[in-house]
């Protein structure tokens, strides 16, 4: 399998996300708040000329937000037209896993369910395989509505 | 293969397009041989191209109707409507063939074999039924105007490319922004400068051509109407002359997208219910063909489209039987309602004057939904109802979506912005003619006694709201469905051209933004809907028209004629009026942009010298109010003390004055007012606006000369010349300048420079009759001398 990875920890848990769906990893600059929608929408950021909508996923998964002074990095990504920016707590390594996606084994919290697809084993590790679409589309547009 | 295939989809989609029009006017006029051929030149390329790339129906449907051309095109067959008909049929055949392969589902599998037959059937009974008297006469004619014979020449190319170089443009604009923020922190470069103010040009001039690539000729919009108008009028029996007007005006490609829609609802209205039968015109005493006129002209930023038809109008007293059938009004409203209130009427949802549904119109999607679109673009829609002589309906769309005028406004320390069409007025909480008021936690805001529900935009989006010093400001906010209302907010900052892109659907979901623009600073900021807002706030639907029937009944019943007046405070402290289409606007300056010269105080306004209307040009204050006039051409500023209200004031003044700046002294509230007479007011400006003249400076040589120091250069000064010591070694002299010295050396050597020269002396006598020199106490000689010599 030549597919890479992108590993990272989220909101404590270490997650491996398929670089297909990874256009860029950014350090958060400043980030302008929207008011009136929930915590896990942490707001405006741009990039250049793009402006990308700032998903606090942290907030999204266990709904406590992230602090200001403790966003780091953001995975850049376009979904159905539109770009994101998923906050991560730390970015591991993007690597080649031989064995690929493995199935899910054992009971996935509730909070994950929605988000993991299958787990990927790196240096004897298991990390859950995320799809950074699931965040936006069954996730936060679901708290949102 | 796939790509010739692509090619051929959009290829024939378009010919498509453009053909749907020219068939309805051969038909018109079936001796028009181009027209003829150039169908018969689209079927024969769709055989061509279909049999190579292997589609059978598409060659079937195109031979046929390339069989019954070429008869015609021999003269054995006349172009009557039926035969038309049918190859419209195989027309729309063939688009609906394209459409499905183009996304690749499986073609619709209609019997074409009827589409076919009906083209053949033709030959064997040349007289149908169908093609019998009226209606074998053509039911439309068109007449296109203005429309450019030659073609120029164009390439096709996917809209994501323009989309990548409007993003890489926008890209650039804002690495200019930084590029100059990050010079204007460093020493000054002239020629650095000039290189980046030669970037900022070319930068901005590429924005430009890039916008223009998503604009798109009116054509676009009208090319679907012809073909309507036709079918419509077939099938009411109606016989239509169509004018289309203005086709080669350009607008923005999703605009054109979004006047489709209300375009072709009006158009049909228009047939359905305005044009009459030829009958009932002919009773009536109207041609029997019922004119309708489609035009579209540029306006400023504006596209004005106008649909016009000499049918039967609105019949506004049946609207009203309506409402009142429907309940939506009461008879004591219509007895105050004026003949446009009950025109209005017609936008009211589930009214119609249709006296039955028909399939074309009537079917509960009426006008109200047209102005609702209409006003969702930031477009305005207006009637010009001529009972029984026609109807006008003018919409009024902005060229472009994507920039719009909009107010940037401060919210619990967040900016946002809001169009500018969506505000009607604003002014401070401490304003005398507002009064806000709490009850049950409903707050209600009651400007000049119309009551306004009224709501905190920190409230609405759940935000703090911080404490502050100045007074807050209340915004009237309209939105294009719904009443307006009050908004609070702390601050209004700015006013901006915004370019507005869309927002993600997470951000959309929350109902109270419409979409996000990115200003120069580089923060991200929203836009905010005013129509989401209400209903984010749950506010009532009402528009309280009591205060402003009461008000009207009120009115001075002698017939006196009311213009609506500024009443203000002038800095000597009057209180005067100014008629209120005089002024522009109303704006805080900077006291320091104020100046005189030359005997004309003038003030210095978006890079223009705009002159002083009462001459005043020093303030106690830093920022003073200032009214914004102008008669159309000139400019003035008018500084006051303080803006008190808007008043209506009689067109006279109750005592009049027929000279000076005041033209009389009329009585509102039973206060006295003296009038500010517009015409002597704006007479008094300097003819001309103040050109954009280089004062050249005044170059005083001998700088190390006591008298010069002392006594010349305050005296110059303070005549309002920029004084400069020594001849300047570094930089070149302009020639606007003046040099002033005492010595014939200086003299000699600055006339070289190409400058002019003031040659000063000590003694009150010239040293003989070639001296040119003047005394230097001689002050008038010398300050003629100084503009003499500056032309």
């Amino acid at each position: 399998m030549d597919q890479l990875y992108l590993l990272a920890t989220l909101a404590g848990v270490r997650v491996a996300v398929d670089t297909r769906e990874v256009e860029a990893v950014v350090k958060l600059a400043d980030i302008s708040p929207v008011p009136g929608l929930g915590a896990h929408v942490a707001g405006l950021s741009a990039l250049r000329s793009r402006v990308l909508t700032i998903i606090d996923v942290p907030a999204l998964i266990n709904g406590a937000p992230t602090p200001r002074e403790r966003r780091g990095f953001a995975i850049i990504a376009d979904i159905s037209g539109h770009s994101y920016g998923l906050m991560v707590d730390v970015i591991h390594d993007i690597c080649q896993v031989p064995e690929g996606d493995l199935p899910l084994r054992g009971q996935l919290g509730p909070a994950w369910a929605s988000y993991a697809r299958a787990i990927v084993e790196h240096d004897g590790q298991p990390y859950l395989l995320v799809s950074l679409a699931s965040f936006i589309e069954t996730g936060a547009l679901a708290q949102a509505a | 293969m796939d790509e010739l295939l692509q090619e051929f989809i959009a290829e024939t989609q378009e010919t498509l397009e453009a053909l749907a029009g020219e068939v309805v006017a051969w038909e018109a006029d079936p001796s028009d041989r181009d027209r003829l051929d150039a169908i018969f030149r689209f079927f024969h390329t769709v055989k061509g191209s279909c049999g190579f790339l292997h589609l059978p129906r598409f060659q079937r449907l195109s031979h046929a109707a390339e069989d019954v051309l070429s008869e015609i095109r021999a003269g054995k067959r006349a172009a009557d409507p039926a035969t038309v008909s049918a190859v419209l049929g195989i027309m729309d055949r063939i688009a609906e063939l394209t459409e499905a392969v183009a996304i690749g589902a499986a073609l619709p599998s209609e019997n074409d074999e009827y589409l076919i037959g009906a083209l053949t059937a033709q030959e064997e009974t040349p007289e149908s039924p169908e093609s019998s008297d009226a209606s074998s006469e053509a039911p439309v004619a068109i007449a296109r105007q203005g429309i450019a014979q030659s073609v120029p020449r164009t390439i096709r190319m996917p809209l994501s490319l323009i989309d990548q170089l409007m993003n890489g443009v926008s890209d650039m604009v804002l690495a200019r922004n930084e590029l100059s923020r990050k010079l204007r922190e460093r020493s000054s470069d002239p020629e650095l400068e000039g290189a980046f103010e030669r970037l900022s040009t070319c930068v901005a001039d590429m924005r430009d051509a890039i916008s223009k690539t998503r604009m798109q000729r009116v054509d676009r919009l009208f090319t679907a109407i012809p073909r309507m108008v036709r079918d419509l009028g077939r099938d009411l029996g109606k016989r239509i002359d169509l004018t289309l007007e203005g086709g080669d005006v350009e607008m923005d490609r999703e605009m054109v997208e979004m006047v489709v829609d209300p375009l072709t609802h009006i158009v049909r209205n228009s047939i359905d219910h305005g044009i009459e039968t030829p009958e009932r015109r002919r009773a009536l005493g109207k041609p029997e063909v019922g004119a309708l006129k489609l035009a579209a002209r540029q306006s400023g930023n504006q596209i004005v489209i106008e649909i016009s038809d000499d049918g039967q109008g609105i019949d506004t007293s049946r609207l009203v039987e309506k409402a009142l059938a429907a309940g939506k009004l009461t008879s004591d409203a219509v007895a105050r309602m004026t003949e446009a209130d009950k025109l209005d009427l017609i936008f009211q949802p589930g009214l119609s004057t249709a006296e039955q549904v028909t399939t074309i119109s009537g079917r509960g999607v009426g006008m109200d939904v047209v102005r609702a679109n209409v006003e969702r673009i930031g477009g305005v829609i207006a009637l010009d109802n001529r009972p029984g002589r026609g109807l006008r309906i003018l919409l009024r769309v902005p060229l472009t979506l994507t920039i719009i005028p909009g107010l940037i406004v401060r919210a619990g320390g967040l900016h946002f912005a809001i169009p500018r069409a969506a505000v009607v007025e604003i002014m401070h909480d401490n304003n005398e003619t507002l009064r806000v008021a709490e009850v049950g936690g409903a707050k209600i805001a009651t400007i000049r006694s119309v009551r306004h529900s009224m709501i905190d935009l920190e409230d609405v989006l759940g935000m703090d709201k911080p404490a502050q010093t100045c007074p807050r400001v209340i915004m009237v906010v309209r939105s294009a469905t719904g009443a307006p209302f009050a908004m609070g907010v702390s601050a209004v900052e700015n006013h901006e051209e915004l370019v507005i892109r869309p927002a993600s659907p997470l951000v959309m979901a929350s109902g109270v933004y419409a979409g996000m623009t990115l200003p120069d600073n580089g923060k991200p900021m929203l836009l905010l809907d005013a129509a989401g807002l209400a209903n984010a706030a749950r506010l009532p639907n009402v528009v309280d028209d009591r205060a402003a029937g009461q008000a009207e009944e009120n009115e001075p019943s002698a017939g006196v004629e009311m213009v609506p007046a500024l009443r203000f405070e002038e800095l000597s402290g009057e209180k005067r009026l100014l008629k209120l289409s005089l002024v522009e606007r109303v704006e805080d300056v900077d006291a320091g942009l104020f100046g005189r010269s030359g005997g004309q105080a003038f003030v210095r306004l978006d890079g223009r010298l705009v002159p002083v209307a009462n001459g005043v040009h020093s303030f106690a204050a830093n920022h003073v109010s200032a009214l914004r006039l102008r008669d159309g051409v000139q400019e003035a500023c008018y500084p006051v003390a303080a803006v008190l209200d808007i008043v209506d004031m009689p067109a006279v003044p109750d005592m009049v004055a027929m000279h000076g700046m005041l033209s009389g002294v009329t009585v509102i509230d039973g206060e006295h007012l003296e009038v500010i007479n517009p015409f002597a007011l704006f007479a008094a400006l300097p003819g001309g606006p103040i050109a954009e003249r280089r004062r050249g400076r005044c170059l005083l040589a001998d700088s190390e000369d006591g008298w010069t120091r002392e006594i010349l250069a305050p005296l110059l000064r303070q005549a309002g010349h920029e004084v400069v010591m020594g001849l300047p070694s570094d930089a070149p002299v302009d020639p606007d300048d003046v040099v002033l010295c005492s010595g014939d050396d200086v003299s000699q050597a600055a006339e070289m420079c190409g400058c002019r020269v003031v040659q000063l002396r000590a003694s009150p006598r010239p040293a003989g009759p070639q001296d040119g020199s003047i005394y230097r106490y001689d002050q008038d000689a010398l300050m003629a001398a100084i503009a003499g010599t500056r032309r």
